[in-house]
């Protein structure tokens, strides 16, 4: 039987890569038992979909206006080259 | 892969990746927008000494890093390479579990930013938790949670195994989740 140690760190690892079969089962089982890990999961599933939304937020973009400023002052150098 | 060193393109394909990446680090606008250009800038010049041992964005990324330390040392602030790309070796996990690996805290699932004052109170807080994490594991979770990146690019990029991208993940998200416990939910209490 896993542990919340171990079956925590399978319900992470199941986001990035495929379980083998019987480490997967494990896993499927303690969640099925186990409410804080469920929890964990949940908490998992928050962070990607947060993460995902990240990528539009302003914060973690170039603005146009600094794209267009740095496209213009690359080509200045390209040319000058 | 002779296209990618066209240096028009890099702007479009990894100035966001680029951006955030020196966004995390310096944590202001202007100055991680400057830090693109001067990286991308310097690649032009540098063009030649481009092998194709590393990936564009590796190579990018590379030079990125050392930009952010000059930006540091010409604000005063020491700081290593070693500092920003640290190969966070164990973390101790101990605080989370208790001897017989069973939770010390039980996770409890965490709500939705309801309102927009609530959302943009959260982006903040989850910059900082990002900004907190150690370098590795936010440059990894970065590309592969924020910007998307397949993990098999990333093992190509950072030059890790499949398994250490799965470790490292397990860690930044344990600790990006202790951080918005601590900062979102506990604090709103």
């Amino acid at each position: 039987m896993l542990n919340c140690r171990q079956a925590s760190l399978l319900a992470s690892r199941t986001m990035d890569e495929k379980l083998p079969f019987w480490k997967n089962l494990s896993l499927k089982i303690h969640l099925l038992l186990c409410r804080s890990c469920q929890n964990f999961s949940k908490q998992l599933d928050f962070l990607r979909k947060i993460s995902r939304q990240t990528r539009a937020n302003p914060d973690f973009q170039l603005t146009d206006e600094a794209k267009r400023r740095i496209a213009a002052t690359l080509s200045d150098k390209q040319t000058s080259d | 892969m002779s296209g990618d060193l066209n240096p028009q393109t890099w702007l479009d394909e990894y100035g966001d990746y680029l951006y955030s990446y020196a966004f995390l680090k310096v944590k202001d606008r202007h100055v991680a927008e400057d830090l693109v250009q001067e990286t991308l800038l310097a690649a032009i010049t540098a063009k030649e000494n481009f092998t194709n041992r590393s990936s564009v964005r590796t190579w990018l990324t590379s030079i990125l890093k050392h930009k952010v330390v000059d930006h540091f040392r010409r604000q005063g602030r020491v700081v290593s390479l070693s500092e920003l790309i640290d190969q966070d070796n164990e973390d101790n996990l101990d605080y989370l579990f208790k001897t017989n690996g069973s939770w010390i805290e039980k996770p409890e699932p965490f709500p939705d930013p309801e309102s927009t004052f609530q959302q943009k109170q959260f982006w903040n807080i989850f910059q900082q938790c990002l900004t907190g994490l150690k370098p590795r594991q936010a440059e990894v979770f970065l590309a592969k949670e924020i910007h998307g990146m397949s993990s098999d690019e990333i093992c190509k990029q950072f030059s890790i195994t499949p398994s250490n991208v799965w470790v490292l993940m397990h860690r930044a998200r344990l600790s990006l989740i202790k951080c918005l416990k601590a900062l979102w939910i506990d604090n709103g209490k």
